[in-house]
Formats: structure tokens, sequence, C-alpha cells
């Protein structure tokens, strides 16, 4: 028997994702999409304080469980986190999240919701 | 009556299991299985023959040279042209689309002139022709598809649009569609217009008559006609290649070489630059053979059954949508799917945890999906060794997927 990669915390994720809204004064956007198969990911942040904070964060998605799950998780991780710490989110721990059962050719999907959040952080950066 | 269990026997990789089941391979749009025969001739051929073709004098050199051009006379009987000389080998599809645009198309066309191309091109029978369009300032116009999935007034269009090039695929990828193509060849070549058919998804399923298409250019690959991959083919009249320029230049293909010129080899030696994939053409070659001793009627037949037989049980699964014709008859072997509420990437994971391997995504066709509204869809697709209880695995394996993601 495969492990299932489609655990129940997963897929409990993909039926009720959090934080996925869209967000009405941002402090920056960033889309990204999986080439492989067209699904489109939006991240929005809201940053403050010194050192600045995620204060707030949102996800709109086109997107496969695993992506719509991964990015779920990533924005209950990332709230109240600095610069700094979003610096040290590694692959490994994205897999972890969600069970580390993943096929190769998934992998793209699961790091989907971390390339948005590396763009974003680019973008509040240039502002 | 064909024997299916015999059929089957003879691909070694469908005994194999996968993630503990036995192997269920519905992916052969994107590549066919290879038949042991193929296997045996490319192995045989490292083991027996191995030489440079059409170079040595010595015995090796020689047989190779022998059994690679006895290939060709194979390939062109199975497609029905007029003389081996018409078979350009090349790497595959895409490598034979581009030898055109940038030999014929660069010769041939002129700023303004318009390419007709289609909504549902594989990406190989559009990209080329966007980077032609950009180098020369080209119009590229395009056919539509209606919603049932075939092209819609082609014949208007192309009488409408008078192009230069029309350049279509014969069996669609993802909608499973045979479009007209001798219909469109004929009002083509009425306005003055070249002809190019993608064939890739034709050639092992229907049984493919160049000289009656009449089409100018004919592309298509070894690896999804059982064949090995890294190598396809170009067919085009002798007259066209031998106005073409060279695509590639280097060895082979050359008659004098001095050195601020040359003068270049007859066709099809003129467009097969540099030493070719030998291995490549001898395991094409038995690929023909193979699908030649089956007969591409009875092969046509087996496969309308069983795409026929698909799609009536899938239709059955509620939820599940299904795009292109749906009357057998104008469909190849592929069926693309949506189901509710299922991204095509989750369904393909639990199908593969069941073995069975089908395709999801936009499967090289972005305009297309774009058409149909929808990101992305699941693949099904079909080859000769296919049967009807793989096809339940499917409808079964869908079902469970519909359990894993419920709401």
């Amino acid at each position: 028997m495969v492990t299932d990669i489609y655990r129940e915390e997963v897929l409990d994720h993909a039926r009720n994702p959090r934080n996925r809204r869209k967000l009405s004064q941002p402090t920056a956007v960033a889309q990204v999409s999986n080439p492989l198969c067209g699904d489109t990911l939006s991240l929005a942040v809201v940053l403050g304080g010194n050192p600045p904070r995620v204060r707030e964060v949102g996800f709109e998605a086109e997107a496969c469980v695993i992506s719509v799950a991964a990015a779920s998780m990533l924005t209950e991780k990332i709230k109240g986190q600095t610069e700094a710490d979003l610096a040290g989110l590694t692959e490994k721990e994205i897999f972890s999240w969600l069970g580390g059962a993943l096929t190769p050719s998934r992998v793209e999907c699961a790091l989907l919701p971390l390339k948005a959040l590396r763009e974003v952080l680019k973008e509040a950066n240039l502002k | 009556m064909v024997d299916l269990t015999k059929i089957r026997a003879d691909f070694p990789i469908l005994s194999r299991k996968v993630n503990g089941h036995p192997l269920v391979y519905l992916d052969n749009a994107a590549t066919t299985q290879k038949p042991k025969s193929v296997i045996e001739t490319i192995s045989n051929y490292y083991e027996t023959l191995n030489a440079n073709v059409h170079r040595g004098v010595h015995r090796l050199a020689e047989e190779a040279t022998a059994k690679y051009e006895d290939s060709r006379k194979k390939v062109a009987k199975f497609i029905g042209a007029s003389s081996p000389r018409e078979i350009v080998f090349t790497r595959g599809t895409t490598e034979a689309i581009n030898l055109v645009a940038y030999s014929w198309g660069e010769a041939n066309l002129k700023a303004g002139d318009t390419i007709l191309l289609t909504i549902m091109e594989h990406h190989s029978n559009l990209v080329p022709w966007q980077l032609l369009a950009q180098r020369k300032g080209l119009h590229l116009d395009f056919i539509p598809v209606t919603k049932a999935g075939y092209l819609k007034d082609p014949e208007r269009m192309i009488r409408k649009f008078r192009p230069k090039l029309l350049a279509f695929v014969q069996v669609s990828n993802v909608l499973g569609t045979i479009n007209p193509a001798q219909d469109l060849i004929r009002v083509a070549h009425e306005v003055g217009a070249t002809v190019l058919v993608d064939g890739a998804q034709a050639v092992s399923h229907l049984p493919v008559r160049v000289k009656e298409l009449d089409c100018d250019f004919y592309a298509f690959s070894g690896h999804k006609m059982l064949g090995p991959t890294g190598i396809g083919v170009l067919f085009s009249k002798t007259a066209l290649l031998e106005e073409m320029p060279p695509f590639l230049g280097g060895g082979e293909m050359i008659k004098e070489v001095f050195l601020r010129e040359s003068r270049y080899a007859e066709p099809p030696y003129k467009f097969e630059a540099g030493t070719p994939d030998i291995a490549g053409v001898v395991g094409l070659g038995a690929a023909v053979e193979y699908l030649s001793g089956l007969g591409m009627e009875v092969i046509r037949q087996l496969e309308e059954e069983l795409v026929s037989y698909a799609e009536a049980r899938l239709a059955k699964v509620k939820g599940l949508m299904i795009y292109g014709p749906r009357r057998p008859a104008d469909r190849g072997g592929v069926i693309a799917f949506n189901v509710e509420g299922i991204h095509p990437h989750d369904l393909a994971t639990v199908l593969d945890q069941d073995g069975i391997a089908i395709r999801s995504g936009n499967h090289c066709a972005m305009p297309l999906h774009e058409r149909l509204g929808v990101v992305a869809s699941a693949r099904a697709s079909f080859a000769l060794y296919n049967t009807k209880e793989e096809i339940d695995l499917l409808v079964e394996g869908i079902e469970r997927a519909k359990k894993v993601f419920k709401r």
C-alpha cells in the first residue's frame, strides 16, 4: 500500500482552506503559476511593525488539493513572523506539513505557495 | 479475430506492477509502449551491425546502411508515399515541423503573408509558426473549434483567409477529433496554399495514405507508434524537398564542400545532417513492421470499439464531463475529461495509486484549454493493446477518487 498523500489533515485544509480570501489593502501581492498544469495562486500580505511582521495574509487559488492545502497551511504558519523568520522557511518543512509522501511530479504543486511567498516578500521590499 | 492476450504478451512492460497493481497504461498519446520486436531489433543492431551509415566501405558500414535505408522504404510504404526519397528522418514531429518552418518557411513566405492554423493545435504546431511569424512579419490566423469539438467552418475559413500555409493536426491530442484532412487539403490547394499535417496522433491509429491526402508535408514521431524515442519523420513531395534550402548544415547532407561554399546532397539526405539516430531508424522500421503485421484497418477497428466502450462507461460517471466529438467514428484514441470538483492532477495521483497511468494537465495545448474554459483536463488515451477490463478499472478508480475528495 502506498502512503496516502491525501491524508485527512491535507484534505481538511483543501476543503476548508484557512485564509482563502482577498485582502482589501495588502502591502504586496504576488501571483505565481505552475507551468505543468496552468494552476495559479496569488498570495497577499499586510506587513507592519518594526521589524515588520506578517499582520494579515490571504490567498486565492485555482489549483489542486496539494497546492491549496499547502497554501492554507503556509498562511497559518507565517502569521506574526518577521522576514528573517520567513527566510528560514524551507521546502523540507512544507513537505513535512503535507506528510512527506509526495510523488516527485507533485513536488511543484506543494511548493507553489512557497514560491508565492518569496515573490510577495520581494514585491514588499521594492515598495 | 485478433487475440488481445497474444498482442499484450508482445509488450514486456505491460506485465509490470505499479504500486502493487498490474500496470494499466492509458497515456499512449504521450508515448506508446514498445513491443519486444522493436526492443530486440535495437539491441540486435548494436550487438551485430553497429557502424556509421553512408560513409565506410567496410562490411558493417554497408550492412548498417542497408538496414537504415530499408527502414526508409518500410516507412514510405506504411504511409503510402510515392518513394522512399520523400521520407526525411528527424528527431520527432516537433523537429519535422521546425524543419519546414526554417527551410520552406524562410524561403517561401514574406511579410504580410498568412499562416492559417487551428485552435486545437499542439504547441509543436503553433510555436514554430509564431517564431517564423515574428521573424518575417507574417499573420497568424486560426480556425475556431465548436463546442462539440469540431473545426468550425474550416473550408470557409480557408477561402476567407487565403493562407500561404495551412498547418493542422489530423487527430487532436486532447479532443481526439479526427479532422477531415483530405477535404481541407483540397480546399487549401484551391486557394494556392501549401499544407502541413501534424500526424503525431494519427499515424499509429488510422490508415494514413499521404499520396491520397495530397498533403505537402506530413510530420510524425516514432515513439507514439510503438517505436523508440528520438526519431521522427517528415514526409514531403520530392519536388518540394528539392527546392527547399537545407535546414541544418554538416556532414551527410553535402555533395562537395569547399572552404567558402558547398554543394548539397539530394533529398532526403540534404535534410539529414550529421550522424543520424541509426538505431532509432532501425527500431522505427521494426515498429512499422509490427503495425503492418496487424494491419492499420484492424487496429483502427479495435480502437474505435474500445473508445466507444470507454466513452459509454465514462459518460455514466456522475459529474464527469467529456470533451470532444461524441461520435466514435470521429474520434481517435483519446478521451479528455474532467470530474466535477476534482483537479486532474489529484485524479491522476489517485489513479496512479491503483497502477493506472493517465495524463493530466494541458497536454501541450494551452490555447485549446482556454477555449474549453478549463485550466487543465485529465486524459485517457489508448493503443491497440488496451482492454475493456482496463477501462472498467479506470472507471472504478475515478469512483474511488470521488470518495477520497468528497466534501
